[in-house]
């Protein structure tokens, strides 16, 4: 079972951050691996696990600090990793980076593409339904639970409307993690060292057969214009003391300022 | 111009109310409009969507359609933005357009954003603003070039003009073929079927504070005699005390009502993401420092399992 898996590079949205001028402060800020990658990371390491045969091959459309997050998942136990680090790529949209993503997987054999269900930056989770209607394979988003028990079929749970759904998805088939897939390892010192010798391929988006124009800031139909600092709340106010008392008090705010039982 | 198709949803035999606000905005926005409406005995529904103002309206129909198939939801929608020559497809957020969504912009090569709160329309020119990392930014994105695009907007977001229900024009659409990839074989668990959280007015919400089955059924109540929507934390749905249908957050439903309720909930970022556009939030936690309370209106410091109580006898008094 060769499976790729997509990852993202992303801003460490855990930290305080601050907007000026239209965009994000850089100053202060760390790239991690985007954390739904990193289950999807673990996601594909548990099926080659299952299967007992195949490679994982992580890849990741970015600049060179997308290699560290490449180096962690190969740390973790990914076998090969793929950097298209081409500066014609920065700037893309979710349609261009699907597209880069679609040439680095019709280079290869892949069964399966397991990647993240958002990027912690954008909450967009459009990259993983793009790529799979590009190369006309099934997909299934949001997958909580994977089971490779058929050949060239796979059992899935899913978390859709409905509630928990259970699929059988057809292979090769793009499917996207929800966290609660599993607990992604932590990677072990061995597994960093082991890292280091594993393929490790950089691409530019001429060795994809992708023209500069068709991706990037130049083909990219959707640009982020300004950022801003979300809509503020005023202060609310606190009530501590005995439970009945502010109870009664808050119940009674609620009633006659804020009019809520009306 | 932008001609606009909107996707409709319906839910319990009735258009979902997410649907009305889109329709409204196109309307409002004075863009000539069509809609798809999918799904199981659902046809009866078009005149709602007319009388919001859909010119036309597309139609899948069949029992084979009730449950949701992207690959033939998708197709069916293809086709009828191709019927329709529409340069845009709106659509609500929800668990299926997430992946719908995304799903035709891979198809008809159309550019796509999601979780609109607020949408700019100027000739052919349209900017969205959507929440990003968490909703701890809000972005302004601007669809760049000529070719079709795709927005999904939240729920909340506009609100419904009042309309009355008007004949359509229905054009029915060749079923699509069946899907042998994707197989959904059963639902495990399936939604309450209660107050929808989306469309709720007032939402109350239980978290990890609970501590198990018997306070979900402490708080449940409190749900019921607000007339509420009864939403959970993520801890909860994990625990298996409430379903995923109940999961408030960046990883469940993000709901915009007129009140949120927080019932021991910690108000981890991801959890904020998904309620925080609330208008009135009030919080229930025994640690003072919980990150709910910076974004609570009213704030109670103290136990649940006595507060409550206290709260339900108060409330009833309250509403006579």
């Amino acid at each position: 079972m060769n499976i790729l898996v997509p990852i993202k590079s992303v801003m460490d949205v855990e930290l305080n951050i601050r907007v000026k001028d239209g965009r994000v402060v850089e100053e202060g800020i760390n790239y991690i691996l985007s954390k739904w990658d990193e289950n999807a990371v673990e996601g594909a390491l548990q099926i080659k696990e299952q299967v007992g045969a195949g490679e994982v091959t992580v890849v990741s459309v970015g600049p060179d600090r997308a290699g560290e997050s490449l180096r962690k998942a190969l740390a973790m136990g990914a076998d090969k990793a793929i950097h298209v680090n081409d500066p014609a790529a920065e700037g893309s949209d979710s349609l261009g980076i699907a597209k880069i993503l679609a040439a680095v997987a019709r280079k290869g054999a892949y069964d399966l593409i397991l990647t993240g269900k958002q990027a912690q930056d954008t909450d967009q989770g459009a990259t993983g339904p793009i790529l799979a209607a590009l190369l006309d394979w099934p997909l299934a988003v949001n997958v909580q639970s994977i089971a490779a028990d058929a050949p060239s079929k796979l059992t899935v749970q899913r978390l859709g409307h409905a509630g928990k759904e259970v699929l059988e998805v057809t292979l090769p088939a793009v499917l996207t993690a929800n966290d609660s897939l599993n607990e992604p390892r932590l990677a072990s010192l061995r597994g960093i060292m082991q890292a280091k010798k594993k393929p490790f391929e950089a691409l530019k988006l001429a060795d994809l057969g992708i023209a500069p124009g068709d991706v990037g800031a130049a083909g990219a139909r959707v640009q982020v214009v300004e950022i801003l600092p979300p809509a503020g709340r005023a202060a609310g106010k606190k009530f501590e003391g005995e439970a009945e008392e502010i109870t009664r008090q808050v119940v009674a705010l609620l009633a006659d300022e804020a009019k809520i039982f009306a | 111009m932008p001609k606009v198709l909107i996707v409709a949803e319906t839910k319990g035999g009735a258009v979902r109310k997410p649907t009305l606000e889109v329709l409204s905005k196109a309307r409002a926005a004075g863009l000539p409009t069509a809609a798809v409406l999918i799904g199981g005995g659902v046809k009866g529904r078009a005149d709602a969507l007319a009388g919001q103002g859909a010119a036309t309206v597309y139609v899948a129909d069949d029992a084979s359609l009730a449950d949701f198939s992207l690959d033939r939801y998708a197709a069916a929608i293809q086709d009828a933005a191709q019927r329709a020559g529409a340069t845009q497809i709106w659509l609500s957020v929800s668990e299926m357009t997430k992946a719908l969504a995304p799903a035709l912009a891979g198809r008809m090569d159309g550019a796509y954003v999601s979780d609109a709160l607020a949408l700019e329309i100027a000739g052919d020119e349209l900017t969205v603003t959507r929440p990003a990392m968490a909703t701890k930014v809000l972005q302004k994105v601007k669809f760049a070039k000529p070719g079709l695009r795709i927005v999904s907007i939240r729920s909340g977001a506009f609100d419904v003009t009042p309309a009355q229900p008007k004949a359509a024009t229905v054009v029915d659409l060749p079923l699509p073929p069946a899907d042998t990839r994707v197989v959904l074989k059963q639902v495990l668990q399936e939604e309450t079927g209660e107050v929808d959280l989306g469309e709720a007015a007032m939402v109350v919400s239980v978290g990890r504070g609970v501590k198990g089955p018997e306070g979900v059924e402490l708080v449940r109540p409190l749900a019921k005699l607000l007339g509420a929507g009864f939403g959970s934390s993520r801890a909860v749905v994990d625990s298996g005390w409430m379903p995923y249908a109940a999961q408030v957050g960046q990883t469940g439903r993000v709901v915009t009502p007129d009140v949120y309720v927080a019932i021991g909930i910690s108000g981890a970022i991801q959890h904020l993401a998904g309620m925080s556009g609330s208008k009135l939030i009030v919080a229930v936690n025994k640690d003072p420092d919980a990150p709910i309370f910076s974004v609570a209106d009213y704030g109670i410091v103290g136990d649940l399992f006595k507060v409550v109580p206290v709260m339900i006898a108060e409330i009833k008094k309250h509403k006579g």
